[in-house]
């Protein structure tokens, strides 16, 4: 059976198979946080860092550590542990360390922890068996994938709040879902970007 | 310290009655979800070597069905099976998985064939991530009902046994309508399905003519 | 904490004047993808309910117990826990659908909803008025499911739960099965229903 590049993996996971406009995940922080650009950036920087980091981390507990002991039916809690885990270790580090860098993305890590896009990237990474080297860049193709819808909506919303009055009723999450369908739509046209072989 | 002490216990005590809760439910339920996996799997086969089974047949059924008019011979690397007509004896077809990689992750199919190898009788997809409503479409019936008659040989040169063309553009009897929108999925099906059935042609079928 | 409702107050709010989705936009992650036929999303929204009513009850029952600084954790366990049975039950019982289903299931689990209601309500309440108040909160949840799903199914497959509701010549709108068609039914529906029934005060959601 051949074996998927991890290249390709990475490039379809950003524009292709969006995990925010393909597969619905991470809603929750996206409406949200879309607001400003700024705070976009921000939290689409730490959903590409953690997302990259744990689904290889879950790819490595999952095939070296449930199988062998035969307890993957508890994958659910355990991918969940070792995010909520690993965020936490990030934060602590990141205030430590590297103040500057805490100050434009972390405080966005505690809220990361709910973000449904990162345990569904650990989901997807055990449907579709992938290897260490792939999860790692399905990972952190998702989180591109994910920070880029979120960059381009808050600058529309940005722009749109400046510029545009609103009908009624359309203000926050109306016209935010209606965009992004938009976005999605527009998304649709890379399914024949990615070629393989 | 105490509180400290009594959180992590009460934490240990949670803990250790859920995992219990979804442990027994997981015990209970195994055999059920096994027989599922190897009903789906027989109704495949027998799909493909088309011997005709009701979707809505009830479970036993199928097994009994499954039981008569197919036997499975283990090859090694692959299992073979043999669909036999209703008497039992004269050979109504072969079936054999295959497999290759899609977009997301890899794409698991059943092929059946005529006794003497010389067509497809019928193709059916039983596992695959790809994209629903896109590369998904693959076990939709149109998509695989044409590989029905499909003439097989080994593959010369650079002549496919079969071709995936866009939608309406098909002409030849070896050009097949690939997905509208999932190109990958869809070349990923033409590279590997070529693959897979030009090797079972050249390998496995010497073998089996040989102890017919 | 206003003082204590009456059970059928509660109900109601989740339902209808506090709908989790349209009024505060929670949790449509993981049951969006599925609202593109009708089945799906009844088994989904079966396993939802069954999922935050179990939790917000649980939750509830140990409240007078569960330490305040594990309560997060605690609280996420049992969420877990709960989904994991279903998804074995669908698995086992509903075969077909749990493949089309896929890892939405498992991802009910970071539904904002269930947490949410288990920090803001369950917490403090009795177990029969969170179990009620789960339950009107997930039905509302997946009345508006049921509404979207009513759009999407018959106008991009042209069924309704696999019966044929278009007719003959009608052309499937593709757009509808996938994602964008969610997005826009979704967002359409918020619309019309803000401005219908526009928020009164600053209502946090």
């Amino acid at each position: 059976m051949d074996y998927i590049n991890p290249v390709t993996l990475f490039f379809a996971a950003v524009f292709t198979n969006n995990i925010l406009l393909t597969n619905f995940l991470g809603l929750c922080p996206f409406l949200s946080m879309s607001r400003q650009k700024r705070s976009a950036v921000g939290m689409g920087a730490a959903v590409v860092f953690v997302m990259a980091c744990t689904t290889a981390l879950n790819n490595l507990v999952h095939y070296k550590v449930l199988v062998p002991l035969g307890l993957e039916h508890f994958r659910y809690i355990v991918f969940i542990v070792v995010i909520a885990a690993f965020v936490q270790l990030v934060e602590m580090t990141v205030e430590r360390f590297f103040p500057a860098l805490y100050f434009v993305m972390g405080i966005f890590l505690p809220l990361i922890t709910v973000n449904c896009a990162i345990f569904g990237a650990s989901l997807f990474m055990v449907i579709r068996k992938y290897d260490f080297v792939q999860s790692l860049a399905y990972g952190a193709g998702s989180g591109l994938g994910w920070m880029l819808a979120i960059v381009a909506i808050s600058a529309i919303r940005e722009k749109l709040e400046k510029t545009a009055k609103l009908p009624r009723g359309l203000e926050g999450p109306a016209i935010t879902l209606i965009i992004t369908g938009l976005l999605a739509l527009a998304f649709l046209a890379f399914s024949g970007m990615i070629r393989v072989q | 310290m105490k509180k400290q002490a009594l959180s992590v216990f009460y934490m240990f005590l949670i803990t250790l009655f859920f995992a219990s809760l979804v442990s027994a439910v997981k015990v209970l339920s195994e055999g059920k979800i096994q027989l599922n996996e190897a009903i789906k799997q027989q109704r495949i086969i027998l799909r493909v070597l088309q011997i005709p089974v009701n979707d809505k047949a009830p479970d036993e059924s199928v097994i009994r069905l499954f039981d008569m008019r197919v036997k499975a011979i283990e090859g090694g690397q692959k299992t073979l099976y043999v669909g036999y007509e209703e008497d039992g004896q004269t050979v109504q077809g072969y079936a054999f998985p295959v497999g290759g990689s899609g977009l997301w992750g890899p794409i698991e199919a059943m092929v059946g064939i005529d006794p003497q190898a010389t067509k497809i009788l019928g193709l059916a997809f039983y596992g695959h991530s790809e994209t629903p409503g896109l590369g998904g479409r693959i076990t939709e019936r149109w998509f695989t009902d044409q590989f029905t008659g499909l003439p097989l040989r080994p593959i010369e040169g650079d002549q496919n046994i079969f071709y995936l063309k866009p939608e309406g553009t098909a002409e030849a009897s070896n050009e097949l309508d690939a997905i509208t929108g999932a190109t990958i999925t869809s070349s990923s099906v033409e590279a590997f399905l070529n693959k897979e059935l030009d090797n079972f042609l050249r390998n496995l079928w010497g073998q089996i003519e040989r102890t017919k | 904490m206003p003082g204590p409702a009456s059970k059928k107050e509660v109900f109601l709010t989740g339902l209808w004047k506090d709908n989790p989705v349209l009024r505060q936009v929670l949790g449509i992650c993981s049951t969006l993808a599925v609202t593109n036929l009708m089945v799906n999303t009844l088994v989904m929204d079966a396993g939802l309910i069954f999922t935050v009513c179990m939790s917000s009850l649980t939750v509830s029952l140990l409240r007078k117990y569960t330490p305040m600084r594990i309560r997060m954790m605690v609280q996420t366990l049992i969420i877990a826990s709960y989904v994991i049975i279903v998804d074995i039950m669908i698995k086992a019982y509903l075969p077909d659908i749990s493949e089309a289903l896929g890892p939405y299931v498992a991802l009910i689990i970071t539904n904002c909803i269930i947490m949410g209601r288990a920090e803001a309500f369950a917490r403090h309440n009795p177990p029969l008025a969170s179990f009620i108040d789960g339950l009107g909160m997930s039905l509302g949840y997946s009345l508006v499911l049921i509404a979207i799903a009513l759009v999407r199914e018959p106008l991009g497959f042209g069924t309704l739960l696999g019966f044929r509701v278009m007719p003959e010549g009608f052309v499937q709108w593709t757009v509808m099965i996938m994602a964008p068609g969610a997005f826009l039914t979704l967002g359409i529906m918020a619309w019309v229903w803000k401005y219908f029934w526009p928020q009164k005060e600053e209502k946090k959601g």
